[in-house]
Parts: C-alpha cells; sequence; structure tokens
C-alpha cells in the first residue's frame, strides 16, 4: 500500500495540482483524470457467521505528465498523480479510517541525458522499469510496487495505469540491433521525522537494486535478457545478495498472429506453508529458483477482432497435494469464528497460489468508439476462476468503461475461497 | 486508433517531382516513381481524417520522421498529438514490425501488421507502399483516366511479398506531369479493397509532393479517409533512434 503523506499537505498539492489541468494544453501536459465508481460484493465474517458485505469505492484520481527539453539533448520528465479514495484498503471488508483518503506523489521524475544522441542515454531520477509483454502476468517486471491506488485493472491486464518508480541512475546504449542498460537504484532510508517531505518523492527503498538489460533484434524477434542483484544492506533483516533472472521473446507470425513468452527465476523467495491443515499451523519456508513463466499469443482478425491468450506457470504457487492442503487449511480457517491463523492463501495475491493459470480476452470494436471485451482467468487445477466484461466508449477528450467481473468456483477452490463475490467498476476518463 | 499511424506514414512515400526522363524498362520507371515519392529523412506532421456518410468519425494529427534505404524498408517513427484521448502515444514502424508505446507505459507492445491495417488503418499501407521495393511490373500499358493521357502499371507482389495485403496494384500516372494521380490495390483472389487519389500536389523539399491523399474503401465507398500533410520537413538523425528501445528516450518535437 502506498504511504500517504500528511492530508494537509495532500490536499494542498491535490488543489494545485487541480489547477494545472485546465492549463495543461497551453503548456504541453499531458493529464488524465479517472473516477471510477467501484460497487462489490464480499464475504466476510460477523459474529461467527459468514455474511455478504456491500460497498461503494469512489476513486479519484489524477496524473499530469510532462516532458521538457531543457536543451538539446537534455530533458526533464516526471508524472504527479494525486487521489481521492473512499475505500483505499481496496477491499469491501476493509474499514475506511477516514470518510476520504486523499493523497499524492511523484510518480516518475528524472533528467534524461543523452551524451550520444541516439545511442548513449543517461537517466537520473525515478523512472519505472516494465520489460514485461505480459498481459495477464509480468514475470520479468522484477522491479514494480504495484498500483500506486491499489486498484486493480479491471480489463485482466496486470499492470495498472500509473505505479510508482525507483529512485536511481539508468545507463541505455543503443547500438544497431543491440540495446544494453543498466539500472542502479540505492538503498535510500531516512528517519521518520524525514518521512513526511521525502516520503512524497518517494517510498523508502529499503533495497539496493541494480537491474542489467540486454535486448537483441534477430530476425523480427526481440529477445530480451535481464538480471537483477538486491540486498537489503547493512543492517537490514535481509542483507544477503540476491538474484533474479529472466529472459523474454517477442516475435510476429504471419500479419495477424504476435508471440510473447517469458521467464524469471529467482535464487530464493520466501512463503508461507502448511503444517497441519486442520490444526491451522504454519511455517515459513525459502524455495529455491522457482521460476514463473509466460507464454502466449495475440491474433488479430477482421473487423478488428483481436484474440488473447496466455499460458502462466508458478513455480511459487503450490500443487499436487501440497495444494489441496492449502485449499483445505483456508476452508477450515474460514469455518472458524475469528479466522483463527495466518491467511495463507492470501499471501500469494490474486491467482497466484496454484501452479498452473490460463487467461483469454476477445475483444473488438462494435463501433469506431465502442470497444467491449470479454476475459477470463482460470485456475487450472481446481477449475476456478474470474470472468469480466469491459465495454468502452471512447471519444475525444473523454472516455467512459464499464467492466463486470464474477468470481467463480467451488467452496474449496482458490476463486471459490475469494472474499469478493463480484465487482463493478464504472470508470470516467478526462483527458487534457 | 492504430490505424491512422500506418496512415501518417504514409505520406513519406508519396511525393513526386517532375524530374528525370522515363526511363527505359518497366521496373526503372517504377523505381523513377518511387524515387519522386519519397523525401529522404523526411519529418512532418500530418492529419488524418476519416468520413463515413459524409460524416467525420475520427481525426488524429500526428507528427512523424521516416528514414528511408534503398534496400530495407523505410522506418517511421510516430508521435500522437491529437485527440487528446490518444495524445503521447508512440509508434515505430520497422517493415512489417510496429511497436506502439502508451503515455506512461515503459514497454512497447508489438503489434502485428494487422492490428496496422485494422479497418481504415489499411489506408496507411496503401499509402505507405514503395512499389518498387514490394511489386514487379507485370504491364505497362497507355490509359485514359478522366480524360487524361497516362501510363497505366499493373503491378504484381514479388516473391516473397506474396504474403503483403495487397497481392496486385494498378497506378495511373499522368504522363504530362509523371504524377502519380490515382491506385487501387487488390486482394491475392483478385478483389478490389482499396482506391487512392493523389492530389493536392506542391513543392517539399525540392519536390514535386502530393500533400492530400484521399483513400476510399472498394465495398463501401461512402467510408473513406483523407490524410493531408501539414508541414514536411528533413532532419537527418541516428539510425538507432528508429529502434524499438529508443521509442521511450525519443521527444517529440513540433515539424518546423
Amino acid at each position: 500500500m502506498t504511504p500517504r503523506i500528511a492530508y494537509s499537505a495532500s490536499r494542498l498539492a491535490l488543489v494545485a495540482l487541480l489547477a494545472i489541468v485546465p492549463a495543461s494544453l497551453a503548456l504541453g501536459l499531458e493529464a488524465e483524470v479517472a473516477l471510477d465508481v467501484l460497487p462489490a460484493a464480499a464475504l466476510g465474517q460477523e459474529g461467527g457467521m459468514r455474511a455478504q458485505t456491500e460497498t461503494t469505492r469512489l476513486l479519484a484520481q489524477l496524473a499530469a505528465s510532462h516532458k521538457q527539453s531543457l536543451e538539446e539533448n537534455l530533458s526533464l520528465s516526471g508524472t504527479f498523480w494525486a487521489d481521492a479514495d473512499s475505500l483505499p484498503s481496496g477491499s469491501p471488508l476493509g474499514t475506511p479510517d477516514d470518510k476520504l483518503s486523499i493523497s499524492s506523489r511523484l510518480l516518475e521524475l528524472g533528467l534524461e541525458w543523452e551524451a550520444l544522441p541516439g545511442q548513449l542515454i543517461v537517466e537520473l531520477g525515478k523512472k519505472i522499469i516494465h520489460p514485461s509483454s505480459g498481459f495477464f502476468k509480468t514475470p520479468l517486471n522484477m522491479l514494480s510496487r504495484g498500483s500506486a491506488s491499489g486498484l486493480i485493472p479491471s480489463t485482466g491486464a496486470a499492470v495498472s495505469t500509473w505505479e510508482e518508480g525507483w529512485v536511481g541512475a539508468d545507463l541505455s546504449y543503443l547500438a544497431g540491433n543491440v540495446t544494453i542498460a543498466n539500472f542502479f537504484s540505492p538503498r535510500m532510508e531516512w528517519s521518520d521525522s524525514a518521512d513526511q517531505s521525502l516520503q512524497y518523492l518517494s517510498q523508502q527503498q529499503d533495497d539496493f537494486n541494480d537491474l542489467l538489460r540486454l535486448g537483441v533484434r534477430i530476425g523480427t524477434a526481440d529477445l530480451r535478457l535481464l538480471a537483477l542483484a538486491s540486498s537489503g544492506g547493512p543492517g537490514s533483516e535481509d542483507p544477503d545478495l540476491r538474484l533474479r533472472l529472466g529472459a523474454g521473446v517477442d516475435a510476429n507470425v504471419g500479419d495477424s498472429l504476435t508471440l510473447r513468452a517469458e521467464c524469471s527465476v529467482a535464487d530464493s523467495q520466501d512463503r508461507l506453508d502448511v503444517v497441519d491443515e486442520k490444526l491451522l499451523t504454519s511455517r515459513d519456508e525459502s524455495v529455491a529458483w522457482a521460476p514463473r513463466a509466460l507464454a502466449g499469443f495475440t491474433w488479430t482478425g477482421p473487423n478488428e477482432l483481436s484474440v488473447m491468450a496466455e499460458y502462466y506457470y508458478n513455480g511459487l504457487g503450490m500443487t499436487g497435494s501440497d495444494y489441496d492442503r492449502l485449499i483445505d487449511y483456508s476452508v477450515n480457517r474460514l469455518s472458524l469464528p475469528g479466522a483463527p491463523g495466518p491467511d495463507i492463501l492470501d499471501q500469494f495475491g490474486g491467482f497466484e497460489a496454484a501452479r498452473h493459470y490460463c487467461f483469454a480476452r476477445v475483444a473488438g470494436q462494435l463501433e469506431t468508439d465502442l470497444a467491449p471485451a470479454l476475459f477470463s482467468v482460470v485456475n487450472l487445477q481446481d477449475y476456478s476462476g474470474m470472468t469480466g466484461v469491459n465495454l468502452a466508449y471512447t471519444r475525444d477528450a473523454w472516455a467512459l468503461s464499464g467492466s463486470i467481473a464474477d468470481y467463480w468456483g467451488g467452496k474449496d477452490t482458490e476463486a471459490g475461497l475469494s472474499p469478493v463475490l463480484w465487482s463493478i467498476d464504472l470508470q470516467l476518463s478526462l483527458f487534457f | 486508433m492504430t490505424t491512422f499511424f500506418a496512415i501518417a506514414v504514409a505520406m513519406l512515400s508519396l511525393g513526386s517531382a517532375f524530374a528525370p526522363a522515363w526511363a527505359e524498362s518497366p521496373a526503372e520507371l517504377l523505381k523513377s516513381i518511387d524515387d519522386r515519392l519519397s523525401i529522404p529523412d523526411m519529418r512532418f506532421e500530418i492529419r488524418v481524417t476519416s468520413f463515413e456518410d459524409g460524416k467525420q468519425k475520427d481525426y488524429n494529427r500526428i507528427w512523424g520522421f521516416v528514414k528511408g534505404s534503398e534496400t530495407e524498408d523505410s522506418r517511421i517513427l510516430l508521435y500522437f498529438v491529437e485527440p487528446a484521448s490518444v495524445k503521447g502515444r508512440k509508434m515505430l514502424m520497422d517493415g512489417n514490425i510496429v511497436y506502439l508505446l502508451f503515455p506512461r507505459t515503459r514497454n512497447p507492445i508489438r503489434l502485428s501488421p494487422l492490428q496496422v491495417l485494422l479497418g481504415e488503418a489499411s489506408n496507411g499501407d496503401v499509402a505507405r507502399t514503395e512499389f518498387s521495393k514490394d511489386y514487379d511490373v507485370a504491364s505497362l500499358e497507355d490509359a485514359a483516366l478522366d480524360g487524361e493521357p497516362c501510363q497505366l502499371f499493373k503491378l504484381s507482389a514479388k516473391e516473397g511479398k506474396k504474403d503483403s495485403t495487397y497481392r496486385s496494384i494498378s497506378l495511373w500516372v499522368e504522363k504530362s506531369s509523371e504524377r502519380p494521380v490515382y491506385a487501387e490495390f487488390f486482394a491475392s483472389d483478385g478483389k478490389l479493397l482499396k482506391k487512392a487519389y493523389y492530389k493536392d500536389y506542391g513543392p517539399a523539399e525540392g519536390r514535386d509532393f502530393p500533400y492530400t491523399m484521399d483513400i476510399f474503401d472498394a465495398e463501401n465507398p461512402d467510408r473513406h479517409t483523407t490524410l493531408t500533410y501539414t508541414k514536411i520537413g528533413r532532419l537527418v538523425v541516428r539510425d538507432t533512434v528508429f529502434s524499438r528501445d529508443y521509442l521511450e528516450a525519443w521527444t517529440a518535437e513540433a515539424p518546423k
């Protein structure tokens, strides 16, 4: 969850940003305001009984981006973001502290210098690095903080529109069909007293990260190789050096098919494992070299029809009897008053507890401005999942979209155990 | 949306000059037309407007650069300026490979050629065709267009280019001015897909350039797209600028 800055400071920032937006055309800013109305229903526990809770989340987000040339081969760019949220937890079961939580942050801000124009690029500041081509899951996005607002995209996409970057230095060298780049992000911590101002610029970075990327074009295929070294640094709870490796490829086949495949693997990852599903006991364990892999395609047909399918292999997820025990544990935990014991299923996040998943999406264009899409996620181990429909109407300066998603599966399945029963997202976007 | 991009690109290739006299062989004639249709290192602003039943359906204003090559397909960088809903999108077209980078995202999406050619987008393909690279001259004959004497080139896709969207093209070139004025684009089954008119010739970087191109859907003539160049210039930039990994760093500036 994004740390929140002081309410008053946030409010001032939001007002300031609102004042900026009308001038955006003159200043050359790219700005977007998104208003989300999200009714949702979830199953929670009340006095030992499971009861349905329905809540409507109201979320207003505003972001403004700008890239300004300072002089030849030197530019400054940044993205400012603010939100007002009636349900910061994002869960119908979460109780908001305030009626409306307001926050704002700089998602990106940095200087970019083309030391050798078009060939050697140096960037200093805060930036996002997303090498993954995946839609449903993104194994190659090794440095990612997730959505700034905590809002999960209602289109089935893994990456949200607005995310906070990392402070560091990035060096890229482009030569013909080869690109090599390195991003170094230092460990940054400060005292609590400095949080109010410094966290406005960036969340604390407990780890140092060094991400090396190599991109090669072979024929018509794009190959990417990545290596991430990170450490909690001196004094942290996890001072060990950790390594994560990744590779991905994108290619076209004929005029209508694009293919993508990628894989990443970490030398060790922590998770909570079930010891006894009846006694609801668990233990910490470290999993070595568990791969995450994704393979998929997008096929484009006549009349702007597109079909996307992706298979996701999650090495950190459970399988076989381990998965059965995880499900039994979760069922037993929910059957007891107060839900004792840690929520082991929740530790994985959405559709990450099992080993095998698939995703499919069919989208089209009814009119120039009207685009429907149907998407579905399936857990291939217990055949539960989530299915959603999205309809977007886009005009020159605004867009209106609506999504509805239903979680389905038996009571002893991953999706069936999700507290979320259904959710609706109505979004109005204004572009400046 | 991807549509328009391609279209923008299109114009790159269109530009003719009252240059050299006709060469001798039909292939050389076609090459000389291509030469007159291309401005090396071209930078431009283009407006793409789609109509249906006389009503405007869509409109885009785009800035772009083109990098041509004798032996390879042109590479084109596009930046979407208008409308606000697409502002900030960047596109790189490298032969049949197309990358699209949305604002505030960090990884260009790879599009299939058909995604770019969808709907009106196919107009883009029409506009950016470099005839002699992709097509052989099947026949060359005298013909008239609206009473004006022309030479009619009948072109067929080269071996290795048989999967092109347009298997064959009929191109009318005005005899008096040596300007391409009209073209018809056919599918592999001989079906007429598009018709294109090259108009509003004027000087651009020392050439005689068609500033407007009208493309009509052959099946539904009420649907057409107009591409109009509003600015044309030249800017020499490094080859590496036309690469996927440079899209994020590229700072688009209005053509002068």
